[in-house]
């Protein structure tokens, strides 16, 4: 910490905390409140004479509330910076700290926390983790038993620089225990508080214990595990050397601890596994190995970032193997405990990597995006002429877009990652996605309709999943009906409705709406927007009385080339059910209502240039195939 | 509900379906459950809910309708909140034991009987018992229709709370009846010293240390063991103090711990408007305490006593 400090390109900014952000990759504007110390920084020179005079004591939260602080102080002697603050909670403003600062007068109770906006090309976030409280678990008597303590107390007992200058102590009595033991996953891989697995809790009661047993080489050990998961390098063997050191170990979750109210031990309930029976035994303290849990700010911090969470409360990585450092906000990145429980080792390979992805923002000159993004018809919308919408915005994402009422929305396109659903939310078509804009795929529906229409399968894929998966069936060579004609866009969420109206307006015997499944989808929510309206047009199509299966709503992936010719298979048996007047009744019957319901798309520009190239392109293939009965 | 009784369903497919079978697969075999059990503890050790659940797993079929632990569970759930894969482990037992019944097993346990002479129909056992096993049903007896408790063996778990609940003294279980608990609480005066006699369920005191201390006591503290407070007439404690007995203290399980479920919300209610009535008639000395003990309170019953003991000292010299 100190190195860094010192170092010319590293501004340490502690007592800080991250207010606003705002921008986009390689251009955010972050705000900072520098909390005030009531000590300016640039005249402490951490003596400590203010401390020594000051008459409050509070509970200190650096030693886990085991030792006192003074209403001045440093949270740990090695601070980085060393300068004191003040708990003005706590603080009585009896001035013998100003007096004992004497010339130096570096306190200052006028001080106030500061504002200052930060210009930063890329943000790593690195907020860590917590501990479990097991105060919740009563079983356990953590909170009514004194000589029950958590592995974080019992580090700090350890620790030289501790309360106790690493003298392992009873908090009942102050003496050092002979029998010790060691609970593992307390609030870990529990349903009832955090179903997770702490990841590095095995290796840190080990090493705990390994400690312990080196400090006091008479001391009786015993460890409480579930099963025991030391899978890096060289921590299986570790895990054998605490065994060669005489450690216990017990494998049985305990289920009770009793305390003997005159003596102050503990009795530990479990089932032996191995021996499959109770064993009650006696210990002089017991430790509690916590589970990690998130930060209590990470929904603050979520929202400041517009970074996601995972189940838990870890923020989401973009990709959980592909690229774990990554969050979908471009320029933004995840190092350590933050992103998911794990060891040192893990986090600080972790903090190479975003380092490395954070540098390559700021060194680079250009950054590429998506050229795919979406875009707005100011002229076309509502917003802009002062009705309240915002449709498009709550599509996105990424958080792209910034609206605000009676203005049109703002589209910010190094956030657009193009996945369009934005543009089809849009309910006056006012919004377009380059390279898929509605002219363009209109017109491929137009073409690929162009004959014998009430005999077509038109599939509508996702890019990344189910068009994925078609092409899987054919190079599988899975037999499907030769009916299907296929249409991609880039996600499930850009099919706007107005699409699979034109499609039977159009004539078509069957649509498929395809996409990834609900877990896959590459732009995070894009696939819930495509299935909430696909679940909507499911619906209309059913009161409308549509024979059942004309219309379909699938999930399939990139693997499930098996999948995608089954179902189009089992729409050309819907169509091969219907006789063809039938179809070509019901076609007609459903005509007028699909053309009202898709009329706001004859209105968006180029549609008509679009359809009149459509039907060109029609003509052309009929000219040069002979006429197919 | 899935039909249970299908040749083509696994054993654990059967159980599964059974309400309360759930989720039995999530059983990573931690242990917990089997160390908060009391009945491995103090009744059989062989019995092991983890195992069982391991059991039905694996299909076990025969093994798990003769194990120990299919008939034992009284469904107290200590096991239930503790459990960190949130199963329903006595619910997983019961559909267990539903499948043994029906496959024509039977209950070891000690169960209760009914006098059908003395029964009167009035269904307050029915009422009180945790488990549904007495049933009123329409019998000929001497010729004459009549309604009668009638027990089902196979749901009688034997806690005594419907032997306590007849007004007629109808039921009985060997080893609880009112005759052999009237027989404890004939024990001699021991010079001045008051005499207290202590009613202490099966299950209150986890400690080991703290039972064999029960039996430490000198002869004017007589300990009389049985199944669950809700056993406990109100006319034990008039009979002992009617026979000179100076103090009745009762023990049981803390809230929400009753190894018979209900048992102490039955016990508190008829001990508490017991004293009550005492009040009423000027004898309110405090001289009957119902006192709840829970899991965690080692130590705890030797307090409790030696208080008793303190106060019926305290009031003989007041008198």
């Amino acid at each position: 910490m100190v190195d860094a400090s010192r170092h010319p390109k590293v501004d340490v900014r502690t007592f800080t905390e991250v207010e606003r952000v705002e921008g986009f990759v390689g251009n955010f504007k972050v705000q900072l409140r520098e909390k005030s110390r009531y000590v300016y920084e640039d005249r402490c020179n951490g003596c400590g004479e203010c401390a020594e005079v000051c008459p409050i004591e509070v509970p200190n939260y650096f030693e886990l509330s085991l030792a006192p602080r003074r209403a001045i102080d440093v949270p740990m002697s090695q601070s980085v910076p060393l300068v004191y603050n003040v708990d003005m909670d706590s603080c009585i403003e009896c001035y013998k700290c100003v007096e004992a600062c004497g010339e130096l007068d570096a306190i200052d109770f006028g001080m106030e926390d500061k504002f200052v906006w930060e210009d930063v090309g890329s943000i790593v976030v690195a907020t860590g983790f917590d501990h479990f409280d097991p105060t919740a678990m009563s079983e356990y008597g953590y909170g009514r038993f004194p000589n029950v303590i958590t592995a974080i107390e019992m580090e700090r007992l350890n620790n030289s620089a501790g309360p106790t200058a690493g003298k392992l102590i009873r908090p009942s009595d102050g003496e050092i225990p002979e029998r010790l033991a060691i609970i593992n996953c307390v609030g870990s891989r529990d349903k009832r508080f955090n179903p997770s697995c702490s990841n590095f809790c095995c290796m840190y009661a080990i090493k705990n214990a390994v400690l312990l047993k080196q400090a006091y080489p008479d001391i009786d050990l015993s460890i409480y595990y579930m099963d025991i998961r030391t899978p890096s390098k060289g921590y299986e063997e570790f895990y054998n050397r605490a065994r060669a050191m005489g450690i216990r170990f017990i494998q049985g979750r305990p289920g009770l601890i009793t305390e003997d109210p005159d003596t102050g031990n503990l009795f530990v309930q479990s089932e032996d596994r191995d021996l499959g029976r109770v064993t009650e035994r006696e210990y002089d303290m017991v430790m509690l190995n916590q589970a990690a849990v998130p930060q209590s700010d990470v929904d603050s911090i979520s929202s400041v970032l517009n970074i996601a969470q995972s189940p838990g409360g870890w923020f989401m990585e973009y990709h959980p193997k592909l690229r774990p450092l990554d969050t979908p906000t471009d320029g933004v990145f995840l190092a350590g405990a933050c992103q998911g429980p794990k060891d040192i080792p893990s986090s600080v390979a972790q903090g190479s990597g975003a380092a490395s992805r954070a540098g390559r923002v700021v060194h680079a000159d250009e950054w590429e995006i998506e050229p795919v993004i979406a875009a707005v018809w100011e002229d076309r919308c509502i917003s802009a002429k002062g009705k309240k919408c915002g449709l498009c915005a709550e599509a996105c994402p990424y958080g792209a877009i910034e609206y605000e009422e009676g203005k049109a929305p703002n589209i910010v396109t190094a956030k657009c990652h193009g996945c369009g659903g934005c543009v089809a939310e849009c309910p006056h078509n006012a919004m377009t996605q380059l390279h898929f804009t509605d002219a363009q795929i209109l017109a491929q529906i137009q073409t690929l309709l162009a004959d014998k229409p009430e005999e077509k399968i038109l599939a509508f894929r996702c890019h990344w999943c189910s068009y994925g998966g078609a092409d899987l069936a054919g190079v599988s060579h899975f037999e499907y009906s030769s009916n299907e004609r296929g249409l991609r866009v880039m996600c499930s969420a850009r099919l706007d409705a107005d699409f699979i109206y034109e499609a039977f307006r159009l004539g078509a015997g069957a649509v498929l709406f395809s996409g990834c499944h609900p877990q896959d989808c590459h732009y995070i929510t894009g696939q819930r927007v495509g299935a909430h309206r696909a679940e909507r047009l499911l619906k209309r199509f059913e009161r409308m009385g549509m024979t059942p299966g004309r219309f379909r709503v699938e999930w399939i992936s990139a693997a499930e080339g098996e999948k995608y010719a089954r179902v189009i298979n089992e729409m050309q048996e819907v169509l091969d059910s219907l006789p063809k007047e039938e179809l070509l009744e019901e076609i007609k019957t459903m005509r007028s209502d699909m053309a009202k319901r898709a009329r706001r798309m004859r209105q968006v520009p180029q549609i008509e240039e679009a359809s009149d190239f459509a039907d060109k392109i029609a003509e052309a293939y009929r000219a040069r195939e002979p006429q197919a009965v | 509900m899935a039909d249970h009784s299908s040749q083509t369903q696994s054993f654990a497919d059967q159980v599964r379906a059974i309400p309360g079978g759930e989720h039995l697969e999530m059983c990573y075999s931690c242990g917990t459950c089997v160390s908060k059990c009391m009945i491995q503890q103090k009744v059989e050790p062989e019995y092991n809910p983890r195992r069982l659940l391991r059991m039905v797993m694996m299909d076990m079929r025969e093994e798990a309708f003769e194990s120990p632990t299919t008939w034992l569970c009284s469904a107290c759930d200590l096991c239930y909140p503790a459990c960190p894969q949130e199963i329903h482990i006595s619910g997983v037992i019961g559909a267990v034991k539903q499948l043994a019944v029906e496959a024509g097993y039977e209950s070891p346990l000690e169960t209760v009987s009914v006098d059908e002479l003395l029964c009167s129909g009035c269904g307050i056992c029915v009422m009180s018992c945790p488990y549904e096993a007495p049933h009123l049903v329409e019998k000929e007896i001497d010729g004459v229709m009549d309604r009668l408790s009638e027990v089902d063996a196979n749901a009688c778990m034997g806690c005594g709370i419907c032997v306590g609940a007849c007004p007629m003294g109808a039921i009985a279980r060997p080893g609880v009846a009112n005759k052999e608990i009237r027989e404890q609480l004939d024990f001699p005066r021991q010079n001045g010293t008051p005499r207290m006699v202590t009613f202490v369920c099966d299950w209150c005191l986890r400690a080991d240390a703290d039972v064999a201390l029960l039996e430490s006591y000198p002869e004017n503290v007589q300990v009389v063991h049985i199944p669950c407070t809700g056993r406990i007439d109100p006319e034990m404690a008039l009979l002992a103090l009617g026979s000179g007995i100076d103090g009745v203290l009762v023990c049981g399980c803390a809230p929400g711990e009753c190894h018979y479920q209900r048992g102490t919300v039955v016990s508190s209610c008829k001990i508490g408007l017991l004293n009550r009535a005492l009040e009423q008639m000027n004898m309110g000395d405090g001289r009957v305490r119902f006192v709840q003990i829970g899991t965690q309170e080692r130590g705890r019953v030797r307090s409790e006593i030696d208080g008793m003991m303190e106060h019926l000292v305290a009031w003989k010299e007041a008198e």
